[in-house]
């Protein structure tokens, strides 16, 4: 008999294909039975080799998949995968509650300050407008003063027309003079306002410009 | 299908409220991770869309005709969010899972299979609306702020470019996003009639605490990029009507009405318009210039401003209403009302009241597509 086979001497369906007997004697029929005996010897122990490597691969399946399962050999356990999935559920559940919860506080803030800003920005225009009514006043108390200080003056020769012309000069240089004051104070301290606040943005939003994350497209 | 146990199904689920729609996006999330990009940060809103959604559905079980409707505005609309038709089966298996686990012992084979075959169901009339929409137009438009300016301390006037045209009515609005606010749309008007260019503005207002108006009044530049969605809304003007205009906006309601003046002016014979502009304030009248400049040159233009919390104030003294109201007789007129939802209420109770028949009062209504 000649029987290919491998280093380790086991059976390979190859060696079965080209496995070729020797015939019998001159006399006899058939193929020589020695031979064919010791074949199926061979053939035989390579199956119970491979039925004992397939039950022993078999445990060793049960026991990864037990343990896969949680705690190796308990089928009571709390752990199945089932359950792992409905934990893992929960807890990006509660995850989300607390970004959802974080977003609506940042935004109830965010309206709050809103709201605040709105109500201090009426209060400073109605400020504003009330320091403009006396301002006005102020200039008029003043202006009046000094057209009443002109009318006192005494009567030159061109007659009291010219009295009268000269009171309203006075009024009006000393209304003109007094509110610019006021302006010129009112509008630089209203300058300075404007200029720090917008300081102010600028480097808040530059901030936030450089923490926006990068935002892929969706769908390209 | 059992449409009378899905009910009753779905009603059982439900009970369980937000619970169930957490436990909803959290198995999708953890079974599909990349669909969790498709989301803003806060999921509160969407829960609450997807309820509202998924009752409606259910509700209308019955009547297929009306749901189809409804189902294929649902699938143009998710388009601009990025859904593809690969995530309608993760999605379908997520609310069998969440429907199975809140059913407790309700739940059956029978159960699970008369789900499966409406959601099945529901998802081919969306994608294959989809589809049909994608055709036409892309899921969203691409868009480059070429102005931005502010016109009150709480007010932006901006214009943008489009990479493609956006073809829409006067009126219409379409749904703003900005990498300032990822996965946040809002819907805006566009303020003027569609032009040569493809420009498009819009007049923005702060809400206190809202999540995009600050970033598109105080965030955005000259540059910065925007997403659009297709257009939507009914407050258009029916071309066969040969009635005088009755225009009312209240603040940035402005934006919808001026665009439907601009198409009026573009007529060869322009009806009579009278648009009244009305804030609370005179400095919150931010385009009123501009308006007296068109109305100056536009004889078929008539503008009355008009301010309701400042008594100092030299013109109309007075509500929308009010002032609307004694300013003339509107019987006659086709009204186009934007603003505030109290304000358009109040402005429509008044036409009604007035004898304005109703199908000459226009307002908008967005129907599903309001945030």
């Amino acid at each position: 008999m000649t029987v290919p086979s491998g280093v380790d001497h086991r059976l390979t369906p190859s060696a079965v294909q080209a496995v070729a007997f020797p015939s019998t004697r001159l006399g006899r029929r058939g193929l020589d039975e020695e031979h064919v005996r010791a074949f199926c010897g061979q053939v035989e122990a390579e199956l119970v080799r491979l039925l004992n490597e397939r039950s022993s691969l078999e445990e060793e399946v049960a026991r990864l998949r037990r343990r896969l399962l949680g705690q190796a050999g308990d089928s009571t356990s709390p752990y199945r995968r089932d359950d792992a999935h409905i934990q893992a559920v929960g807890i990006l559940s509660k995850a989300q509650q607390t970004a959802d919860r974080y977003v609506a506080d940042a935004q109830e803030y965010s309206r709050q300050l809103a709201q605040d800003a709105r109500r201090r920005r009426d209060e400073i225009l109605a400020e504003a407008r009330s320091n403009a009514a006396v301002v006005l006043e102020e200039a008029h108390g003043q202006a009046s003063q000094a057209a009443q200080a002109a009318l006192a003056a005494p009567v030159p020769q061109s007659g009291p027309d010219r009295r009268d012309l000269e009171a309203e000069l006075a009024y009006l240089r000393t209304f003109s003079e007094v509110y610019r004051t006021h302006l010129h104070a009112y509008l630089d301290a209203l300058l300075r306002n404007v200029e720090e606040w917008e300081r102010a943005e600028k480097s808040s939003l530059a901030a936030a410009r450089a923490e926006l994350p990068r935002v892929p497209p969706t769908v390209t | 299908l059992d449409t009378g146990r899905l009910k009753e199904s779905f009603a059982r689920v439900a009970a369980h409220g937000d619970e169930a729609v957490l436990f909803f996006y959290s198995d999708l999330f953890l079974r599909h991770p990349e669909t969790r990009d498709l989301f803003p940060i806060s999921m509160a809103a969407q829960r609450g869309r997807l309820i509202k959604a998924l009752g409606r559905i259910v509700s209308e079980v019955d009547r297929v005709d009306d749901l189809a409707d409804f189902l294929k505005e649902l699938g143009r609309d998710h388009r601009k969010f990025g859904t593809q038709t690969e995530h309608y089966a993760p999605v379908g298996n997520s609310l069998l899972a969440t429907l199975a686990h809140f059913s407790g012992e309700h739940w059956t084979s029978e159960l699970a299979a008369d789900w499966q075959a409406a959601y099945d169901l529901v998802a081919q009339v969306m994608t294959e609306a989809a589809a049909e929409d994608a055709k036409q137009s892309p899921a969203f438009w691409q868009a480059t702020v070429v102005a931005h300016e502010m016109r009150a301390f709480d007010i932006a006037v901006f214009r943008v470019k489009t990479d493609q045209p956006l073809p829409y009515l006067p009126g219409q609005s379409v749904a703003i996003e900005s990498e300032f606010r990822p996965r946040i749309w809002r819907l805006y008007s566009v303020a003027n009639a569609p032009r040569e260019d493809g420009t498009l503005d819009f007049h923005v207002r702060v809400i206190d605490g809202g999540a995009l108006s600050m970033a598109l009044v105080r965030s955005i530049a000259v540059g910065s990029r925007l997403r659009l969605g297709p257009p939507v809304g009914a407050l258009t003007r029916g071309l066969a009507s040969r009635r005088d205009v009755l225009l009312v906006a209240g603040s940035t309601g402005l934006a919808p009405v001026k665009a439907i003046a601009e198409q009026i002016g573009q007529l060869d014979d322009p009806p009579r318009v009278h648009l009244f502009f009305g804030a609370p304030r005179a400095e919150g009248l931010y385009f009123l210039s501009d308006l007296e400049k068109t109305s100056d040159t536009s004889p078929w233009l008539t503008v009355t401003p008009c301010v309701s919390g400042d008594e100092d104030y030299p013109g109309e003294r007075g509500t929308l209403p009010d002032v609307m109201a004694r300013g003339g007789n509107w019987t006659g007129h086709d009204a186009y009302i934007a603003g505030a939802t109290q304000l358009v209420q109040a402005t429509v109770s008044r036409l009604a009241a007035l004898g304005v028949p109703a199908d000459q009062i226009h307002v908008e209504d967005f129907g599903w597509s309001e945030p």
